[in-house]
């Protein structure tokens, strides 16, 4: 049986707010760190950030005090969260290795999501960004050996495969081939609706990370390669936001983002190994039901709607769980690399007219070159090779398998 | 006369369907194409697909009015208002009940929501959001009239809605399912009629009284002096 928020308590609002030293907690050894717990703490942190800036964004379309002031309480507690969230995040992990973490999230939340996603459109729209946010973990583990010397596998564990998706410079498109159709509000499945609200945060936390870290570096192929990447985040988030049904009002969707936060701590819960962070999950969880019962009363206050109405009598009783893809990466790989979009549509690039906007916004950002090529390049002419961890076999994709190796 | 208790939001688990377009991905578990939205409706001639499509935009006006009316209900500062609203919300409920009603009579399905639906619920959402989002811009005087001029709109597109049935009721030959439909009408268009006049007789009642009232909402007025104020509103 799934969790029924509605009727748990949880913590009251009022009872939720943490001192400075409840804010600031020890952080996780990044060398005994499962790379899973890394991945969920990265998720929880982008889910945080965007119920924050969603209230913020609701505030600044009310000038109703009352409405506000429950507003900024909320939001203050899911700032706070925020805080022990991302707090748990090591100083002695480098941007760079955060931002492998960040992609191995991508990757097998997408793959996770994809694989349980009942909707054949919203499925599609996932398998299609999943193999661009693939190859940026490739990408990022090159950059890693290039500067750093690392091996991202000590990151990833071999959990997550290492190798090309559909290749980051043919990623870039007109900006309206990025946006798609959406779900239908009144029918959509809860669970289709928990997967969209989770990758939305998802990849514009991923976005917001790059923004931000990209001038972290002095060296130009490190910077380069940031802007470049956070373009694509950008494009995903525009990709993503699609999917959700604008006939909602702002009191719904503030419902509906209290639940997705709750499934989601929930999920957590059900598979984090190391205790402190458990019960960070499981205190969390408490909250979001708290936070839940206040956005609750103000839909049937403010909008006359009794929460039974739209909140599920039950969540999924699947949690979304982090684990190994591969097969199913490999499968799409194989399957779909040589997608593109048209409009709200994914077509074979060979169907593309030679007209098709999608070539000329391609010479346009790739005229100088593409600084995820030049990784590669700049990487192989020092190591000898590209980085890959392919643990179950030669890439699917006979054009993407590595050429050094191709040639022994 | 309609006892049930009818759905207020179609969702996956009362069996929401929806019609699939380009922008609007419908689970395919969930699509109803446009041949099966109201199919009995073909027997008397009708445009069934057009015709079951108003009928489901009618459907989530009176679904959207009762959320309007608990809402106002619980909002308003004046107990006759209150009243009032509570009783047509029941009323408005009990329409939407009918409506269901209607359209399983006619083959189709009180869970379908058209795309014609969805645009009035935009605009219905949007109605009741403006009651509420911008009330810190008005004093609790004027913040009633806002809640009442909602209902008004509300209530205008009710009535005509159900005027425009009983036109089409007119038009439809003799047999069941003008049956339906005349019973339907018969039974709602009355209540529908006193909404608005109700609506519209209020909003001059209560803008004439402020009119020519010495109590000004100012800033240096009080909300308590106020409220005291809009309790009284309609009292004899």
């Amino acid at each position: 049986m799934g969790l029924n928020p509605l009727e748990h308590k949880g913590i009251p609002v009022e009872d939720q707010v943490r001192s400075w030293s409840d804010l600031n907690p020890q952080p996780y050894d990044k060398h005994a760190v499962d790379p899973y717990t890394r991945t969920r703490v990265i998720l929880m942190n982008g889910i945080e950030v965007e119920s924050i800036l969603f209230s913020h964004q609701f505030a600044r379309h009310t000038d109703d005090v009352d409405l506000k002031q429950k507003l900024a309480l909320s939001r203050r507690i899911e700032a706070q969260q925020q805080k022990v969230v991302n707090g748990l995040n090591p100083g002695d992990q480098t941007p760079l290795e955060t931002t492998i973490g960040y992609e191995q999230v991508a990757v097998d939340l997408t793959a996770w999501l994809a694989r349980h996603e009942p909707n054949p459109y919203l499925h599609q729209a996932l398998d299609f960004a999943l193999l661009e946010d693939f190859d940026h973990l490739y990408r990022y583990a090159n950059l890693y050996e290039l500067l750093d010397g690392g091996n991202a596998t000590e990151l990833t564990e071999h959990l997550t495969e290492i190798t090309p998706g559909r290749p980051t410079i043919v990623e870039h498109r007109h900006p309206s081939d990025d946006v798609r159709g959406h779900f239908e509000t009144h029918t959509v499945d809860p669970l289709s609706r928990l997967h969209v609200m989770t990758i939305v945060a998802a990849e514009q936390q991923t976005m917001n990370f790059y923004m931000n870290h990209g001038t972290d570096w002095i060296e130009p192929i490190a910077r380069g390669l940031y802007a470049e990447i956070a373009l694509i985040e950008e494009q995903h988030v525009t990709h993503y936001e699609s999917l959700l049904d604008p006939l909602d009002s702002w009191m719904k969707m503030l419902v509906f983002h209290e639940l997705d936060e709750i499934y989601l701590y929930w999920s957590m819960l059900q598979q984090e190994q190391d205790s402190r962070i458990r019960s960070i999950w499981e205190e969390h969880l408490d909250m979001e039901i708290g936070q839940l019962h206040v956005a609750c009363d103000l839909l049937r206050r403010y909008e006359g709607v009794e929460p039974e109405e739209i909140v599920p009598a039950e969540l999924p009783d699947t949690p979304v769980t982090f684990e190994p893809n591969k097969d199913y990466v490999r499968s799409v790989l194989a399957e779909q690399i040589q997608l593109q979009a048209d409009g709200l549509e994914f077509v074979p690039v060979d169907d593309l007219p030679k007209s098709h906007r999608y070539f000329a916004y391609q010479a346009k950002v790739n005229a100088g070159g593409a600084p995820s090529e030049q990784v590669i390049d700049a990487n192989r002419d020092k190591s000898g090779r590209e980085f890959r961890d392919e643990t179950e076999g030669e890439h699917p994709v006979v054009d993407l398998r590595d050429p050094v190796s191709a040639r022994r | 006369m309609a006892t049930t208790t009818p759905t207020l939001t179609p969702t996956f688990a009362t069996g929401a369907t929806a019609k699939p377009g380009d922008v609007v991905r419908v689970d395919p578990r969930r699509e109803r194409p446009g041949d099966q939205v109201a199919p009995g409706l073909a027997e008397v001639g009708l445009n069934h697909g057009f015709v079951g499509d108003v009928l489901s935009a009618m459907l989530t006006h009176e679904r959207c009015g009762r959320h309007l009316y608990r809402s106002v209900a619980t909002r308003t500062n004046n107990p006759v208002l209150r009243r009032k609203y509570e009783e047509f919300g029941g009323e408005t409920e009990r329409h939407a009940t009918i409506l269901e009603d209607l359209v399983t009579q006619l083959g189709g399905d009180p869970q379908y929501v058209s795309p014609a639906a969805r645009a009035v619920e935009g605009n219905d959402s949007r109605l009741l959001e403006a009651t509420y989002l911008l009330a810190g811009s008005v004093d609790v005087m004027t913040q009633e009239m806002v809640m009442l001029d909602a209902v008004l709109l509300a209530e205008s597109m009710d009535h005509a809605n159900w005027t425009t049935l009983a036109q089409l009721t007119e038009s439809l030959p003799e047999g069941p399912v003008r049956a339906s439909f005349a019973a339907a009408v018969g039974d709602v268009l009355g209540e529908e009629e006193d909404h608005l006049s109700w609506a519209r007789d209020t909003k001059a009642r209560l803008t004439v009284m402020q009119a020519s009232s010495k109590a000004m909402a100012t800033t240096a007025t009080k909300v308590e002096e106020m409220v005291d104020t809009v309790r009284g509103w309609l009292s004899t």
